[in-house]
């Protein structure tokens, strides 16, 4: 079973709109894996004409604000700069327990990327900060915003169609359903505060395989565990990949 | 023989998936499309049926329309092609008798099963191939569920559903086994997206979209009202059917369609297409289009007549021609009514009758064709009106007096109109009440300067505020102050009706001695005219208690004045005893007059 990967359309979005936008993709992606018995739940957005639909289900709802607002705290210490939520859906596969290793693996097999480009326009600042300070950007400001917001509408609508031929090109790869499951487990992953600069992760089936792609790297390896929900491997594996790694940084 | 079992019980599992998909795609579509098939209930406390939970979608309860789908299609190889239609009305004939409709399909779903014989699969492929096709199809369910919220047709979808104004377009659907193709400058305008079919061995499942990329062009917007307000709790006149209940005022409820749904019958849609059938109303159908306007009763009451009353008054007024939308309580379809629905016949409206009437907001009942009681008399009146309320049939205005009332030869009418209105609340009738007040009283009193606050205070002495004549936009009907209050008035029609016929009939008697042929306005400002008089004498008198300095400083004469004027109202200015004399007696003229018409409290306060 392969890992199938899906690179969304780069978005440029406001530091306000954030929270819409992201909403907006991640449950319309979960919903379309959300392969249980669901009762569709229609979302209007308030800052667009878009409409997209959730699964309905609380728990999912509060996973992904959760992982939307840590986001967002991530983005006012990273102002102005390109990222990438990664949302992974995953198989759970019990591994034998050994020595060093009593967990659970998991094993990918669907990833998708939303790229971002975060702006923030001069002097405007976020509506969460305690002192309130929503500052009138001024008037160019705001004209340049409504300018760009229907071309981030209709840029949004474009990565919802791209998400639903997705969807309907690859499904050989989804997993049986279980009985009364409603969604497939899915993580979502959003970069940390030591994570570094353009970095693409691709898991492949079960060998897992870290391929980094930075300026400047500082090797911090040990201890370091990027990924939220990432669950070590067990020692063996870890030093093979490691020095696979290193190798494939010296080259 | 195990092998043919399976393979036959395969196959029907296949075949079964197959038709339960079909139903939940139009489900889907027609969920997501069609304003008047749209389940409203969406309370969490929805037990989902057992057929709900095909593909693992819950829609909730599915249109009784898709029942009948197993009638007809009864080969799944037939494609099942499903047309959004946009009824829309052309802007430019609202009002107009010939009303015309477009039908526009702006979506065309096609949804087909096809076989594909070329490649014998194995049969350990066959045997768990439905599960494979079963689990792809809820994939596409979903993509599909999703995909009809992006595209044009969504958001005209959410304006009809919002409680918002009437427009001037409706959605409807038709579900057939074959279509007309498009024309070439339709599909120009057209985009297509095919979803990748599902593997449903030995063919396949093919979902297919051509939709109109935009619908600017149809000037879709919400219908303006009239400026004439709505009466919104009008109950018409009980004269024309006495038995009719009148409705309660619902706002939220938009039952316009209602009464269109109709007894339409049942053979015509299946004589027309054997293969199809649809919502609203097709082109080249005989009964549908262009019916008589207003006037004749529509030939589709709805079985339970209640309904027609159910609808608020403001769904009655004029424009809500294409909105197919059944009242909220009316949610249980039977098969028949979703054949024939959603209603199809919004040229049987009556709205363009409204514009017989010159656009006010009297209530054109759906039901009946009696149009409110019109009220000549105000023709007659109509210089006294404010230039904006120059039409005949309002008879929310009083009548200016009661005599042209009489001798209208439908006074009856009018009266009870008059009566009827009474009970209704109208901010015109305010504002035209205080527009013609203020036309009068300027009339009654040119040389009193005082603001006409003030002279209806004394007017009206009963001391409740006149609404009408302070301007503010009071929602009591004129009339109804009118029978609070003791006091006469120049406008005061209804007392005289409803207190004494005997005494209106004197005054009728009286006053058609003094009106000549236009003679109501002449005969009203003589009355007006003395009471303003009277009036003006009271202001202008010196008060009661005066020095007697001031008395000796005019030229006395040394006689008394005669009849005991002086003497009895102390207020009296010197001056001659023959105009003493003179004022006396028209004031006791004017107290017979008046006491004629009210009580005498008043009265009897002015003596003191």
């Amino acid at each position: 079973m392969n890992c199938e990967v899906c690179q969304l359309k780069e978005l440029e979005v406001e530091h306000y709109e954030l929270r819409e936008v992201l909403r907006c993709i991640l449950h319309t992606i979960v919903f379309q894996r959300a392969l249980g018995l669901v009762r569709p739940k229609d979302i209007d957005l308030e800052l667009f004409e878009i409409t997209y639909v959730q699964c309905g289900d609380a728990e999912v709802e509060k996973k992904i604000d959760e992982k939307i607002e840590q986001f967002i705290s991530w983005v006012e210490k990273h102002p102005n700069k390109k990222s990438q939520i990664c949302l992974s859906f995953y198989e759970v596969k019990s591994k034998q327990p050994s020595w060093f290793t009593n967990k659970i693996e998991r094993l990918y097999w669907e990833q998708w990327y939303v790229n971002l480009n975060v702006s923030q326009l001069p002097r405007a600042h976020s509506i969460k900060s305690r002192h309130s300070k929503v500052v009138d950007p001024g008037e160019s400001a705001s004209e340049e915003r409504s300018a760009r917001r229907p071309a981030l509408e209709a840029s949004l609508r474009d990565v919802l169609f791209q998400i639903i031929k997705f969807v309907n090109e690859k499904k050989d790869h989804v997993p049986p359903i279980s009985e009364g499951v409603i969604y497939f487990p899915f993580e979502i992953t959003i970069p940390r505060k030591r994570s570094l600069e353009n970095f693409n992760l691709v898991f492949d089936g079960r060998k897992i395989v870290f391929k980094v792609a930075l300026r400047n790297y500082f090797l911090q390896f040990i201890g370091l565990c990027f990924w939220d929900g990432y669950d070590k491997e067990n020692a063996a594996d870890w030093a093979s990949n490691h020095a696979q790694l290193m190798e494939e940084l010296g080259s | 023989m195990d092998f043919q079992t399976n393979l036959q019980s395969e196959s029907g599992k296949l075949e079964n998936i197959i038709s339960q998909f079909l139903l939940k795609i139009l489900h889907v579509i027609l969920d997501s499309r069609v304003p008047s098939l749209h389940s409203r209930d969406q309370s969490s406390v929805y037990r989902v049926r057992k057929s709900d939970k095909w593909f693992n979608l819950v829609l909730g309860d599915r249109p009784s329309a898709l029942d009948n789908l197993n009638f007809w299609h009864r080969n799944v190889m037939d494609p099942m092609i499903i047309d959004i239609i946009l009824v829309h009305k052309d802007p430019n004939s609202i009002g107009s008798l010939s009303s015309s409709c477009n039908e526009t399909v702006i979506e065309r779903w096609v949804v087909q099963y096809e076989s594909t014989k070329m490649v014998h699969h194995p049969i350990n492929e066959t045997s768990s191939s439905y599960k494979k096709t079963y689990k792809k199809s809820i994939v596409l369910l979903r993509s599909l569920y999703t995909h009809m919220r992006l595209l044009p047709a969504y958001r005209i979808f959410r304006q009809l559903r919002s409680s918002s104004p009437n427009f001037n377009f409706d959605i409807i659907y038709k579900v057939s086994s074959f279509s007309n193709p498009f024309s070439r400058a339709d599909e120009e305008s057209m985009c297509e997206y095919a979803f990748v079919p599902v593997e449903a061995l030995p063919g396949r499942l093919c979902v297919s979209v051509t939709y109109r990329s935009t619908l600017i062009d149809f000037n879709l917007e919400p219908l303006v009202s009239l400026p004439p307000k709505i009466i919104t709790d009008y109950v018409g006149s009980p004269l024309p059917d006495p038995m009719r209940s009148f409705p309660s005022s619902e706002k939220g409820v938009r039952a316009t369609s209602f009464p269109l749904r109709g007894v339409r019958p049942p053979s015509s849609a299946p004589l027309e297409r054997p293969h199809s059938w649809s919502s609203g109303f097709q082109k080249g159908a005989p009964f549908l289009q262009n019916q008589p306007i207003g006037g004749s009763p529509p030939a589709f009451r709805p079985s339970p007549p209640s309904y027609d009353f159910s609808s608020s008054p403001s769904d009655n007024y004029s424009h809500r021609v294409q909105n197919f939308r059944p009242p909220a309580h009316y949610r249980s379809p039977s098969y028949d009514e979703y054949q024939l629905s959603p209603p199809f016949s919004p040229y049987a409206s009556p709205a363009p009758s409204t514009y017989l009437f010159g656009g006010n907001p009297i209530h054109a009942r759906k039901s009946s064709e009696t149009a409110p009681v019109s009220i000549p008399h105000p023709i007659r009146s109509s210089r006294y009106l404010s230039p904006n309320f120059s039409d005949p049939n309002r008879h929310s205005l009083p009548p200016i007096s009661p005599r042209s009332t009489k001798h209208d030869p439908s006074s009856q009418e009018s009266t009870s109109a008059n009566r009827s209105y009474r009970r209704t609340e109208s901010v015109k009738a305010g504002e035209l009440h205080g527009a013609v007040n203020h036309s009068s009283v300027h009339k009654m009193v040119r040389d009193n300067k005082d603001d006409s606050g003030r002279f209806s205070g004394l007017l009206y002495s009963s001391g409740s505020p006149r609404p009408g004549l302070s301007g503010s936009s009071s929602r009591l009907s004129f009339q109804d102050d009118l029978d609070d209050c003791d006091f006469s008035c120049p406008f005061d029609v209804d007392d005289i009706d409803t207190s004494d016929s005997t005494a209106s009939q004197n005054l009728d008697a009286k006053a058609t001695s003094e009106l000549s042929s236009q003679s109501h306005p002449l005969g009203r400002k003589s009355q007006d005219a003395a009471v303003g008089v009277l009036v003006h004498m009271l202001r202008t008198a010196p008060p009661l208690r005066q020095d007697s300095s001031i008395y000796s400083s005019h030229s006395l004469r040394p006689e008394d004045p005669e009849g005991g004027v002086g003497t009895a109202s102390g207020f009296f200015m010197p001056r001659k005893t023959a105009d003493a004399l003179e004022e006396l007696r028209s004031y006791r003229e004017m107290k017979d007059l008046l006491l004629s018409k009210s009580g005498t409290r008043v009265l009897s306060r002015e003596e003191a």
